[in-house]
């Protein structure tokens, strides 16, 4: 195996390893599924079902974020979906009963997720149970809790217009496109992310810990912390996103965001971040929850059964996956 | 002059008494292999040293001063640079992002944890450093370390403590599972790194390596030290038999006879 050094090496080659990155792979397939859904029905790309689509992808969007960093770092949360069911319950349930003003309820929300972060993190790290076992725990307990708390009832949300309505979930109108304020969430939040986890500090141990976790330590990287305080982002953005859903239809669910873990893992490895830890790809989960949402909104447009969504979903998703395996295995022989 | 000493350390793990009463010392500019069997508590007395965890009794001293150890990055500060045995660097990093884990340059510093890496220093730092080692023929910076053969790796481990200027780098089986060629290559960078002034500790089970690089022998058995040597002194029958337990005596009269 020769490389040349840095000086000597060639544009082509640099080029060339661009291309053969999973998230450039992933953002081909994804221009490859617009194209078929925009032929395959004009009304693809219209105004109307591109604002809905940036309506629903921000809310599983900004969980995906959190969690590439979590799965970057070698570790997995299953309570997110969970958790975006009980932060909005819970802060509903503190203002219905006056217990507090909207601002005060979101944020003793937003402290519940950390507390729900934290425990996930300080278990799976100080004890050594993998975060398989905690979260899927964890999933039960906060789902659990969502559904006794509000004896099983949706709860009708915060409809009044306010500070906080149009900070989560305003909207606004660019042409005869309707976005919505979350959109900005979406981009600020990816943007912050994309800046750690390349070109921070705290990204270069996010990646050694997930690469090499003894390594890592080695070298005096504070393991542990750097893993818990991922559980809590990770936790606090499912928190984040379920109340930015609950303001948006107005309606706080304790079963809202059933399934949703599987859906945000999917986009994350989608986009081509390892599932094993060390590679993670903040624009590659962008391309992924772009392309999980082009497929659940696509496929209805095109006339598949409802019930027969998943099967395309699933089988998009291991084309991918297998994609992406091959790619790195021929990387790893070039 | 000397740089590092270790005052009876000792550490259990339950009822196995990994280090029982260790003591030595290593001075500036020499090479010290430590020997001993599988299970003897090498690993251990490095690990005590480099940080990895606490002893249960015992004083560490550099350059004559009491010291405490109580984390990697104490032992990283006070100039001991450790290479354990296949855990030293990350697959999926760039060798620079390797060389630098730990003490990244940043600017704004005072973002903290947030800081954004210096990538031009981060690369142009590697460079130097590969250049320096006699490395950078072969290697660039920015490739990831998942493509690199095993000898490459230790050299760019062995490398990355040689950048921090310790006062002391412990290798910990350094050419385990290397080919012949990498093995030499290795071995070569040991003296260099010695005659570069840096103290070694050469932790292996091949006594033929010991013989290549190194200028005094410590052999542990079952968590003792049980002989100290210098290499001119003494030959390769010798310290095999001390490391397996044999009877000394009997064989050093034998080989003194001869
Ligand atoms: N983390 C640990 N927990 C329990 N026992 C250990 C641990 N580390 C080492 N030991 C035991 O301590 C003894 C010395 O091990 P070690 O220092 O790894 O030996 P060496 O490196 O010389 O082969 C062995 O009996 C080993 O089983
Ligand atoms: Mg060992």
């Amino acid at each position: 195996m020769t490389i040349a050094a840095e000086d000597e090496m060639p544009v082509g080659k640099r080029r060339s390893s661009l291309l053969r990155s999973p998230q450039f792979s992933s953002l081909v397939i994804l221009i490859v599924l617009l194209a078929v859904f925009a032929i395959a029905d004009a009304n693809f790309l219209s105004p109307l079902n591109i604002s809905n689509m940036m309506a629903f992808l921000p809310e599983l969007g900004i969980i995906a974020l959190g969690m590439t960093l979590l799965l970057t770092a070698g570790e997995f949360d299953l309570s997110v979906g969970a958790v975006f069911g009980l932060a909005p319950v819970v802060v509903m349930l503190l203002v219905q009963n006056g217990e507090a003003s909207i601002g005060v309820a979101l944020l003793a929300g937003l402290l519940l997720c950390v507390a729900i972060g934290a425990i996930n993190g300080l278990i799976v790290t100080k004890i050594g149970i993998s975060s398989f076992l905690v979260t899927l725990s964890m999933l039960l307990v906060v789902r659990g809790a969502a559904l006794y708390i509000t004896q099983g009832f949706p709860l009708k949300s915060w409809d009044q217009p306010g500070f906080f309505v149009t900070l989560l979930a305003g909207s606004f109108n660019i042409g005869s496109f309707r976005f919505y304020t979350s959109l900005w969430w979406f981009i600020g939040l990816s943007l912050l992310a994309i800046y750690v986890l390349r070109y921070a500090k705290l990204g270069n141990w996010i990646s050694a810990i997930g690469s090499n976790r003894n390594a890592a330590v080695a070298r005096g990287v504070p393991a542990d912390a750097v893993k818990v305080w991922l559980f809590i982002l990770t936790s606090v953005l499912a928190g984040l996103a379920g109340m930015i859903s609950a303001f948006r239809i107005s309606a706080a669910s304790p079963v809202a965001g059933t399934g949703y873990e599987l859906e945000v893992i999917a986009m994350v490895v989608v986009g081509g971040t390892a599932l094993t830890g060390g590679r993670g790809t903040i624009l590659g989960t962008i391309v992924g929850a772009l392309m999980l949402r082009a497929i659940r909104n696509g496929i209805v447009l095109i006339g598949v059964p409802g019930l027969a969504y998943n099967i395309f979903v699933g089988v998009i998703i291991l084309a991918m996956l297998i994609l992406h395996a091959l790619l790195q295995k021929n990387a790893a022989r070039g | 002059m000397e740089v590092l000493r270790l005052q009876n350390l000792q550490k259990s793990f339950g009822s196995v008494r990994a280090l029982k009463n260790a003591s030595f010392a290593l001075n500036e500019g020499e090479v010290v292999a430590l020997l001993g069997d599988n299970g003897a508590g090498k690993s251990t007395l490095i690990k005590a040293i480099s940080g990895v965890f606490p002893v249960d009794r015992g004083d560490i001293y550099v350059r004559g001063e009491k010291v405490s150890i109580r984390s990697t990055r104490d032992a990283m500060d006070l100039g001991i640079e450790t290479i354990h045995q296949d855990t030293s660097l990350a697959p999926d990093l760039s060798i620079a992002r390797n060389l630098f884990l730990g003490r990244e340059p940043v600017k704004l510093k005072w973002l903290g944890v947030f800081a954004p890496l210096d990538l031009a220093k981060l690369r142009g730092a590697a460079s130097a450093l590969l250049k320096r080692v006699g490395i950078s023929k072969k290697l660039d910076a920015d490739a990831l370390v998942s493509t690199l053969s095993g000898g490459e790796r230790q050299s760019i481990a062995i490398s990355r403590a040689m950048q921090f200027a310790a006062k002391v780098i412990i290798l910990d089986e350094p050419t385990n599972n290397l080919g012949v060629e990498e093995t030499h290559g290795v071995l070569r960078f040991v003296k260099e790194v010695r005659d570069a002034g840096h103290s070694v500790l050469l932790i292996t089970h091949n006594i033929h390596h010991v013989f290549q690089v190194a200028d005094r022998i410590i052999v542990m058995r079952r968590g003792e030290i049980v002989a100290e040597q210098t290499v001119a002194d003494t030959d390769l029958l010798t310290v095999e038999s001390i490391i397996t337990g044999a009877d000394m005596s009997a064989l050093l009269k034998e080989t003194r006879a001869k």
